[in-house]
């Protein structure tokens, strides 16, 4: 059995080592766990999880058996932060029959769908539906989504951060005159808007730069505010009141900005997104004794959670499903009475768990990887990656930032404002999602595979720290052009 | 040279396989041979003059698969040159290489590449070679006092390797500037070193001149207003442009090219993959013959197809042959 200790919650991953090695001894002593299990056995402590989030305090997770001589795979994570004295063995004990190809081990509980991956679970089809009915959503909550975010206030709108944005932009505007090389139109994107705080912030600023150093770009100004909710477009225009002029409401996709925009390929001089990534369609990886699993995840109500809401909504467990499919289909309007859906909305979000098991891929080059990255360059990334790892794909965040990379003109650079994993090695130091920021879904992005991207793609990818709030676990991804 | 009426032929490369960036990655890791390497880069070329026979095209290159970027492969050819070669990760990235002192005549040992296109096809032939301008452009000077002076001093290490390619049969050699779009400043000496490298060059010779197509994405923009009038000094028989990709507009800055000077006109837009029809590779031909006539007009992709998955490529490369048979009816 291997047991890693991550240095995340010190005193209780200590406290409660010794506890979980008894348990997985006594397990062994009464067969519940096989010998040939138990030597392959990963046990990882601490598997901090966001407050908020799909997992369990603990969790089994078995790979699915491909070989049958063979016992597979089995990880046992526990969140110590959850972890209470004394309920490991019956933490255990009750997800380890809930993996491989078992049956669900909750038989009261309510399936939301059946194993997949990630990527296509019904979590994001929640994730939608927040953004589509955020107005719905903060209504009930009577707070808005950005009191949600660590800290109450989104990083996107610190003024430091974007006055050196506009300083870097205007440089770059003065480099291309310079040149004889500027554009007589003046693109800028931004890619999820919000409440379109920074992008007024961003246009103010550059208004009195530019008015400051007389060079007279403002007016030349294209720019384009992105989001994939029409709804949240509406609500971005009173910030750039000033400037409606020199602003476009574009709905467009996240995933595929070149798809509404091809127009515009080669001539935007500057995009910015702020926290867009972390709320993609991802799915995980993990590399375990030299073979290559995906994991699979089941969306659940667990049994109390599905009863209690049963009760307090009146509406028969077993019901549940189809309701939750009505729901994300129609809205909360669904349900007669707007308030009712959101609330029975909201109890779903909150109790809504993930099962995971590992899946066996027989070939790595078997696995799609958006962004015209190869598997066998994920091979070569891995070559540096310790030899256990679980990681995400990322494969949203590499779809977007593959189909917005080809409208940067040759000298336009992007920014992106998120969390990022830059180092295959954190992901032994820390937990990386994914969490559920009210409700939304909140994951931790593979800035070693956006790296590798960017430069297939004739960029150099940076990462700098979000220096301008301490604490901040933001990054700042910038390109430059590769030479 | 017995061509059809608007021949057709790529800019220089043809698509790089997949499995051929990983195995000359895989020699950069010393994991193959560079005998191994050597057969594999025979293999390849071979397979791309055949898709370039299949497509249709009328002037066929080697598709430049041996090169790992344009700059590399003359880099290291060239005496003088020094290179780190640890500076570079994957085959396209760009080596640090620089120069110390005078640069000393030696062949480079392209001779042998052009007789190996010339060998395997029948049809006419282009031999693609990066010129001075670009070359001194990218590695690094840290002997002659100018640019200008490193760049005529390529060229005159170059020069008579070119002559020995026109010896070896070669009808045709392009020369490769796209860094004239990134440095217009440069024109005038750009094109003095152009000369000096194709002095007594017994070929005709075209020059290629676009925005970048560096990781298939363009490394400029502007407009080719910038190459007149400088570029009509150049002693070339012909000036290989992109009009696909960036519209017709620059078309009209060669209305008034002078008759000894042809056009080779881009009409394949190699910074995407969608595949143009014949339709509409046909109609870019015709607004060219708006603008030169048909008898100085060569038909081409924008760039060279290096970027290109090879399906697109093949397909684009097909429709452009289709197009261009359409329009040839017309005449």
């Amino acid at each position: 059995m291997i047991l890693q200790l991550n240095h995340l919650q010190r005193k209780p991953a200590a406290n409660t080592t010794q506890e979980v090695v008894d348990v997985l001894y006594s397990l062994l002593e009464e067969g519940r766990i096989e010998q040939e299990q138990f030597a392959r056995l990963h046990v990882q402590l601490d598997w901090i999880q966001y407050r908020q989030n799909f997992r369990e305090c603990v969790m089994a997770i078995m790979a699915t058996s491909d070989r049958p001589e063979q016992f597979p795979p089995l990880d046992v994570h526990v969140d110590t932060r959850q972890v209470t004295p004394g309920c490991l063995r019956e933490a255990i004990l009750r997800t380890l029959p809930n993996t491989g190809d078992s049956p669900h081990s909750d038989p009261e509980g309510v399936l939301l769908e059946d194993f997949r991956s990630f990527r296509e679970s019904i979590a994001w089809g929640f994730n939608r539906l927040y953004w589509h009915r955020l107005a719905d959503w903060e209504q009930f909550t009577g707070r808005g989504y950005e009191q949600a975010l660590p800290g109450g206030k989104s990083d996107a709108n610190h003024p430091s951060a974007v006055a050196d944005c506009v300083a870097d932009f205007w440089t770059l505007l003065r480099d291309l005159e310079n040149r004889k090389q500027l554009p007589e139109e003046l693109f800028v994107m931004e890619i999820g808007v919000g409440m379109g705080t920074r992008s007024g912030l961003w246009l103010e600023r550059f208004r009195s730069l530019d008015r400051e150093r007389g060079t007279n770009y403002y007016p030349r100004l294209k720019f384009l505010l992105g989001d994939y909710s029409l709804a949240t477009l509406e609500r971005s225009r009173p910030a750039v009141k000033e400037h409606l002029d020199l602003c476009s409401f574009v709905v467009l996709d996240a995933l595929n900005p070149l798809k509404n925009l091809a127009f515009l390929r080669h001539k935007i001089l500057h995009i910015h997104l702020t926290n867009v990534y972390d709320n993609l369609p991802d799915e995980e990886f993990e590399r375990r004794d030299g073979r290559f699993y995906a994991v699979q995840v089941r969306a659940h109500i667990p049994a109390a959670d599905a009863q209690r809401i049963s009760k307090e909504l009146e509406i028969p467990a077993q019901q549940i499903p189809q309701t939750v499919n009505r729901l994300l289909e129609g809205g909360p309007d669904y349900l007669s009475d707007r308030r009712r859906g959101v609330a029975f909305w909201q109890e779903v979000w909150k109790a809504m768990r993930l099962e995971e098991r590992l899946v066996s891929l027989d070939d790595l080059p078997d696995v799609a990887i958006p962004g015209d990255f190869r598997a066998s360059q994920l091979e070569e990334v891995l070559g540096e990656a310790p030899s256990d790892v679980r990681f995400h794909l990322s494969s949203g965040a590499l779809e977007s930032f593959h189909n917005t990379l080809p409208l940067l003109h040759p000298r336009g650079f992007l920014q992106v404002q998120d969390i990022f994993v830059t180092n295959f090695n954190e992901y032994r130091l820390g937990f990386h999602g994914p969490g559920k920021l009210d409700g939304s879904i909140v994951n931790w992005v593979n800035g070693v595979l956006l790296r590798e991207v960017g430069e297939r793609a004739g960029y150099d990818v940076h990462f700098a720290p979000f220096h301008y709030r301490k604490g901040s676990k933001t990054s700042i991804l910038y390109t430059t052009q590769r030479e | 040279m017995t061509l059809p009426i608007l021949p057709t032929t790529v800019v220089g490369s043809y698509s790089m396989p997949g499995w051929l960036e990983r195995l000359k990655t895989e020699y950069y890791a010393r994991r193959i041979s560079r005998r191994d390497l050597d057969e594999i880069h025979d293999t390849a070329v071979k397979a791309a003059i055949k898709d370039q026979e299949v497509a249709g095209l009328d002037i066929i290159t080697d598709g430049e698969l041996r090169r790992d970027n344009m700059i590399d492969y003359f880099a290291e050819r060239l005496p003088g040159v020094q290179i780190d070669h640890a500076s570079k990760k994957f085959h396209y990235d760009f080596y640090d290489s620089k120069v110390l002192g005078k640069l000393p005549m030696a062949p480079l040992g392209l001779v042998d590449d052009y007789k190996f296109l010339r060998v395997n096809t029948e049809r006419e032939t282009k031999f693609c070679v990066t010129g001075p301008h670009s070359l001194s452009k990218r590695i690094r000077n840290e002997h002659y006092p100018t640019e200008e002076e490193f760049a005529m001093d390529l060229a005159r290490v170059m020069n008579p390797e070119l002559k020995a390619i026109a010896n070896a049969g070669a009808h045709f050699i392009q020369i490769d500037e796209p860094n004239y779009s990134g440095f217009p400043e440069d024109l005038a000496w750009g094109v003095k070193a152009l000369n000096a490298l194709v002095e007594g060059v017994d070929a005709k010779i075209g020059v290629h001149i676009c925005y970048g197509n560096r990781y298939g994405k363009p490394s400029w923009e502007g407009s080719y207003r910038y190459l007149l009038p400088g570029i009509l000094d150049a002693k070339v028989h012909q000036l290989t442009l992109e009009f696909a990709r960036r519209g017709g507009e620059d078309l009209e800055v060669f209305r008034e090219l002078p008759a000894r000077f042809e056009l080779g006109v881009g009409v394949i837009d190699v910074k995407t993959q969608a595949i143009e029809t014949p339709d509409q590779v046909a109609e870019r031909i015709r607004k060219a013959l708006g603008v030169i006539p048909a008898d100085r007009l060569f038909v081409l992709p924008d760039c060279g197809c290096l970027h290109l998955p090879r399906d697109v490529a093949f397909a684009k490369l097909s429709a452009m042959v289709e197009g261009t048979r359409l329009v040839r009816k017309e005449l």
